[in-house]
């Protein structure tokens, strides 16, 4: 799985010095009432400038805890972690104090469900200004308002400057995840990592969600990690996947080369809970099973 | 907002006026008998009835009823038996003892169990903090009655730091407002540890967290402002009870307040008395509901607009 050979685009050499995100042989351990669960078994993977690569599997397969590992967000007396997460060198296993000054800087998130990920009793202009803040101490009060209104204008949402007074309840779940995204980009990250951006969304929405993170990636040249559950959606805006089950990655490579020619029965499976939709199967009949039907 | 308003004062008045109209039928089918307390175990028959008849007491209910109305509507209480002074002054006079008291019990409430529920919440589920768990229990089971006279035998006893009653000193109001503090610092810090360890794991705590915001603004910022709206109620039903008179703390304590007046008033059966003290405190108590209430919105934008939809 070269780089090169990317289907959507091309990396250039002078990025792959460090890659953005260097994940090696990571391992989460989750202590829970049932005692100690492996939920993430050593997987390894790497991001590039202004990649996408994209964990699929399905509920439990350790693809969402993976996304939380790597960003130091899962509570530090419940999961052990071991292995390394590199951002550009810095590896935050060995070092969980330095992922404070990764986190929102170099890697921003962008949650699974838009509806409760941000403050109720706050404005989105109060938590989006704070997150402009924390990247810009030193820019005046005007200018962070200006810098939010344009964020928000960047994600495509309408009378920027009137929604910074709005709470997140006076939004739609659609709306919300404009907002969430826009708040990521506050911190200027170079690595997004998106986890399910879309699940919680109508299928209208999601494609303009989608839309607007494509768009971001080819004007910006951001990496992102996509954890998905969505075929269509992986197949949409990945350079890469990565199939996950039980923990570990059971099959890896470019996205076309995946979906056409599977070469793991679980992948198959996954590609055969896709519906049977217009051009779609054009290239899953190749390899995958010929019944459309979910198992 | 005004029409909200308007309502919600009406329905205060009518609460009063309902509390106030119960407690004048209740006294006086209570056992006991204002004249036997006035003139003393001694007085001749013919003397209670004159002391009944001046008092108007050998009225009928009904008609007892409607001269206490006539005066309510002027705002006369009638006169205490006991302190032979307009009932309702009596009772205003000792009102700022009381609410000196209750300011005092509430700020020091609050400024221990919010940063200890947080500081549990914190720790929730650790070894240290089941400790805090034993102390906040241990806290709620004390009767004021027993806590009042422990504080009252070590620092105004056996350690004489601290005067053992009365309000002549500011140092006066420690043990009692310590006294009152104990049970509900026991019960709001674990109000408080319940609401912040529910928002330290919510979503938006953990996607804050994720766009760099220091555990500082995490901890007050975020999980306080959502955990603001039932502990501001509790606080505030707390203070709302305090200001009727601790009676329990203030009879300790020789507190000059409402409290200590109540117990007097019915050992004497003074009904316009008693009837001056309870319709002062349910005013009271229901004025500060009122503008708890009216402080909802600004701690909750999502009662804001209900509130601005419905009106």
């Amino acid at each position: 799985m070269t780089l090169a050979a990317s289907g959507r685009r091309h990396a250039r050499p002078a990025d792959t010095a460090a890659p953005l995100l260097d994940v090696s042989e990571l391992q989460i351990e989750l202590i829970t009432d049932a005692g100690v669960v492996r939920a993430v078994d050593g997987v390894s993977f790497r991001i590039e400038r202004g990649e996408t690569v994209t964990i699929i599997g399905e509920s439990g397969s350790g693809k969402s805890t993976t996304a939380m590992g790597v960003l130091g967000l899962l509570p530090a007396d419940l999961a052990v972690l071991s292995g390394a997460v590199r951002f550009g060198g810095t590896d935050v296993v060995a070092d969980p104090a330095a992922i404070r000054a990764v986190r929102g800087r170099t890697v921003s998130l962008i949650p699974q469900d838009p509806m409760t990920a941000l403050s109720p009793v706050h404005t989105i202009g109060r938590q989006l200004t704070e997150a402009v803040r924390l990247r810009r101490p030193e820019l005046p009060r005007r200018a962070v308002r200006e810098r939010a209104a344009e964020l928000l204008d960047q994600v495509r949402i309408p009378r920027p400057a009137a929604q910074l007074a709005t709470y997140p309840h006076q939004l739609s779940g659609g709306m919300l995840q404009r907002v969430l995204i826009a708040i990521a980009l506050a911190g200027e990250p170079e690595l997004l990592v998106a986890d399910e951006p879309t699940s919680a969304l109508d299928v209208t929405v999601q494609a303009g969600i989608l839309d607007i993170l494509l768009e971001l990636q080819e004007r910006t040249r951001i990496g992102i990690l996509m954890i998905t559950h969505d075929l269509g959606v992986a197949r949409l805006v990945s350079d890469r996947i990565h199939v996950m089950r039980d923990g570990r990655f059971v099959e890896s490579g470019e996205v076309e080369a995946i979906v056409e020619a599977p070469a793991n029965d679980y992948t198959r499976m996954l590609l055969s809970a896709v519906p049977r939709l217009g051009p779609w199967d054009e290239g899953a009949a190749a390899g995958g099973p010929t019944s459309g039907e979910s198992r | 907002m005004a029409l909200y308003l308007l309502r919600r004062v009406g329905q205060s008045l009518l609460t009063v006026f309902l509390t106030v109209s119960t407690v004048f039928v209740l006294i006086r089918l209570a056992p006991g008998d204002p004249a036997t307390a006035y003139a003393g175990p001694l007085a001749t028959t013919e003397e209670l009835a004159r002391i009944r008849a001046e008092l108007g007491l050998d009225r009928p209910l009904p008609e007892q009823f409607l001269v206490f109305l006539r005066g309510l509507a002027t705002g006369d209480l009638g006169t205490s038996y006991s302190f032979q002074a307009p009932a309702l002054d009596v009772v205003l006079d000792r009102l700022p003892f009381t609410i000196t008291l209750a300011v005092a019990a509430i700020l020091l409430t609050t400024a221990v169990a919010v940063p200890l529920g947080v500081w549990m919440a914190r720790r929730a589920d650790t070894t240290r903090e089941l400790g805090a768990n034993i102390v906040t229990v241990a806290g709620q089971s004390m009767p004021d009655f027993w806590s009042g006279v422990m504080l009252l035998t070590f620092f105004a006893v056996l350690l004489p730091v601290l005067p053992a009653s009365g309000f002549a000193t500011w140092g006066g109001l420690v043990l009692p407002a310590t006294t009152i503090a104990i049970l509900q610092i026991a019960l709001i810090s674990r109000l408080v540890r319940r609401e912040m360890a529910a928002n330290l794991t919510a979503p938006y705590l953990t996607v804050a967290r994720s766009r760099g915001v220091s555990e500082r603004a995490l901890v007050w910022r975020y999980a306080m402002g959502n955990s603001a709206i039932p502990v501001l109620t509790a606080l505030g039903t707390r203070f709302a009870s305090m200001v009727n008179g601790v009676v329990v703390v203030e009879v300790v304590f020789a507190w000059p307040g409402v409290g200590s007046l109540v117990v007097r008033a019915l050992e004497t059966r003074d009904y316009p008395l008693i009837q001056a003290t309870v319709l002062v405190t349910a005013a009271l108590a229901i004025l500060v509901q009122l503008l708890i209430d009216l402080a909802y919105p600004l701690f909750d934008p999502r009662v804001r607009l209900g509130k601005k939809a419905a009106a």
